[in-house]
């Protein structure tokens, strides 16, 4: 490297992909740096706080008054609450996706940006899981869903796709918060080892559960985490897969389609990365972390949402297509009225912000102009949101026959559990990145060349391959 | 255990400082870095990793009780419908699946904690919060003996720091 013109700051080039970046202190520094709360984050989390407030008052309104608060009224007995479960499982895909397919796939941009995302999915899912909750009549007894011996001998239909659902999430939650924590414990172990303040560092020392960065731990844990990918993998793609059986395996219009286990995929992929955006995106600015997740990592992130956004548009033009060849009458009615008739505001704002805005992304000049970036992702989530409304509501309120068609308006109690629900969510994700890094230190680490005494031996060996290239998929068996 | 610490702000210092102290005859060598390397990995010459195992018995274990509470419940609990299948594999291959993966995942977490001996209550001998931040550590056991050899190998290999530790 001594040979070549030193880098442009945050100029990416083929050896060194992070190039403001100097040294393993620098990472420490900036990284644990980001920790100290400010005046604008106090008010972010009060927000979120009164939003949870909000939420929490609304659920205890329905719960005295029962469900009938809610907006529901035959024949749409699902609304506001299952359209946010589906759309909060969505925004979880992101995260997983990113930090354990993306890993698998060696992607370089993932580094710095799969923390955040990774916290992202695990808050997503806790979310997610309170909305079958609050849709029970009476949500005390969620638990009777598991299948667990009991004295009312009573278990669950495992024919169901709702006690599928329950296998999946839980399974869902407690990986990708086991691989969450996981890939945490090497920071962690670093903040405890810089952490003047005595009461957070016993807290830390028992948080990194006593990990020394030894070769033994390194070569476990390398191995370990890859296993987990490899697991979380398949898990990701299968979550959101059960989650469309809830509808596809009914015989209700719209619903009952082979196509809607990929659909749902790429569809909660699209939203996650969106949400993704949301979030990096001020992060990187307001923590000053630009130099780590450069304007490449998101043109690349920007790349992967315009495939998806594109596989979603597909799906939706693929549905309207089935309905039409399909010879049923009552499909391509549901259709017609789903874009033409009664429900045309909502498809359109679905059709405008998922398929039609993120085409701007085929520029270059718009993937990496991080304001537009924002402005789209925000468009991309309102968008999904209202997805999930198109997919739920018209189907319900337009079946098979006359005397079952209906309209649907949600209630205060409605959009005040949906308000709690965003608020529920920023308040985990605002204490998450003020206690804990929002960037892995460690991976980080992993793509910074290490300090070398012969700068010669370093050239050489960068050229051979042989030094300069971390353990990272492999754990350390090539 | 009686040794010696060290350490190295190189990677390439702490690579030959193992390989040295291996061609020495010293048997009981760690390293710390604040980042897994190949190079080190390589120079400790250590066995893969036996998480793999713990891995492939917690999937199938995962994946047979996965099958088993439905088939269960099915059985203890019939839904004759139209004469089909009481216990149908089809729709349970979702539950398999589901906890396939969570045992699966959950035993392998537990046999990197097993085998790494993680939780630790102390750090004991041998750690430096540095090798957390920048710098690369070697701990080597050597009797009172062997002790200084170890150090002035150490020493020659550019080590920032040696200490003896008990």
């Amino acid at each position: 490297m001594a040979t070549m013109a030193e880098p442009r700051p945050n100029v990416a080039s083929a050896g060194n992909r992070l190039p403001a970046i100097q040294d393993y202190q620098q990472v420490d520094r900036e990284i644990i740096g980001t920790l100290q709360p400010t005046l604008g984050w106090f008010a972010m989390l009060g927000t979120a706080l009164l939003a949870l407030l909000i939420g929490a008052l609304s659920w205890t309104y329905q719960i005295h008054e029962g469900l009938g608060a809610a907006g529901y009224h035959p024949p749409v007995m699902w609304g506001v609450y299952i359209i946010s479960f589906v759309f909060w499982v969505g925004i979880g895909h992101a995260g997983t996706l990113i930090s354990a397919i993306l890993y698998l796939f060696r992607a370089g941009f993932r580094t710095t940006i799969y923390r955040a995302s990774e916290a992202m999915t695990v808050f997503a899912v806790m979310t997610a899981g309170l909305f079958p909750i609050l849709h029970l009549g009476r949500p005390w007894k969620f638990f009777w869903l598991i299948p667990y011996p009991n004295w009312r001998l009573i278990w669950p239909n495992p024919k169901s796709p709702l006690v599928w659902d329950v296998f999946a999430i839980l399974t869902y939650l407690t990986v990708s918060a086991t691989f969450f924590y996981v890939g945490l414990v090497p920071d962690i172990a670093v903040l405890r080892d810089k952490e003047t303040n005595p009461i957070r560092k016993r807290i830390f020392a028992t948080l990194a559960l006593g990990w020394r960065n030894s070769d033994t731990e390194w070569r476990h844990f390398t191995r370990a985490y890859l296993f987990l990918a490899a697991f979380a993998t398949p898990l990701v793609l299968s979550v959101h897969s059960v989650v469309s059986f809830d509808f596809a395996m009914s015989l209700v219009p719209g619903w009952h389609a082979t196509i809607f286990p990929p659909y749902f995929v790429a569809g909660a992929i699209f939203s996650g990365i969106g949400m993704v955006f949301t979030i990096i995106i001020p992060i990187r600015k307001f923590m000053k972390l630009e130099h780590y997740v450069t304007i490449n990592d998101l043109d690349a992130a920007a790349k992967l949402c315009l495939f998806t956004s594109c596989v979603v548009g597909l799906a939706y033009l693929t549905e309207f297509q089935v309905a039409w060849m399909s010879g049923n009458r009552v499909e391509q009615e549901y259709f017609w009225n789903r874009v033409f008739g009664q429900w045309a505001w909502a498809a359109w704002i679905m059709l405008i912000c998922n398929m039609v805005m993120p085409i701007s992304l085929f520029s270059q000049k718009l993937r990496r102009n991080t304001t537009w970036l924002f402005i789209l992702s925000i468009f991309i989530n309102i968008g999904m949101w209202f997805e999930r409304f198109v997919i739920v509501i018209p189907s319900l309120s337009h079946e098979f026959e006359p005397w079952q068609w209906g309209g649907y308006r949600p209630t205060w109690v409605d959009f005040g559990i949906l308000i709690g629900s965003f608020g529920w969510f920023f308040m985990w994700f605002l204490l998450f990145i003020r206690q804990l890094p929002v960037m892995a230190i460690s991976e980080i680490k992993e793509i910074l060349p290490p300090k070398m005494k012969h700068a010669h031996a370093e050239a050489q060996a960068a050229v051979h391959g042989t030094i300069g290239h971390p353990i990272t998929t492999d754990g350390g068996t090539h | 255990m009686q040794g010696v610490i060290a350490a190295f702000a190189e990677l390439d210092s702490t690579v030959h400082a193992i390989e040295d102290l291996r061609k020495q005859n010293f048997k009981d060598i760690s390293v710390f870095s604040p980042v897994p390397r190949h190079e080190l990995e390589e120079a400790i010459a250590a066995p893969p990793s036996k998480v793999r195992i713990f891995t492939l018995v917690g999937g199938l274990c995962g994946v047979t009780f996965g099958y088993w509470i439905p088939i269960w419940i099915s059985d203890y609990w019939p839904l004759v419908v139209g004469g089909k299948a009481i216990a149908s594999w089809i729709p349970y291959t979702i539950i398999g699946f589901e906890l396939m993966v969570l045992i699966g995942s959950l035993s392998t977490v537990f046999a990197m904690f097993a085998l790494a001996r993680i939780p630790r209550l102390t750090m004991t001998v041998g750690y430096d919060p540095r090798f957390s931040g920048g710098d690369f550590g070697v701990w080597v056991a050597a009797g009172p003996d062997r002790a200084p050899a170890a150090t002035a190998l150490l020493q020659k290999h550019g080590a920032l720091e040696v200490r003896n530790e008990r």
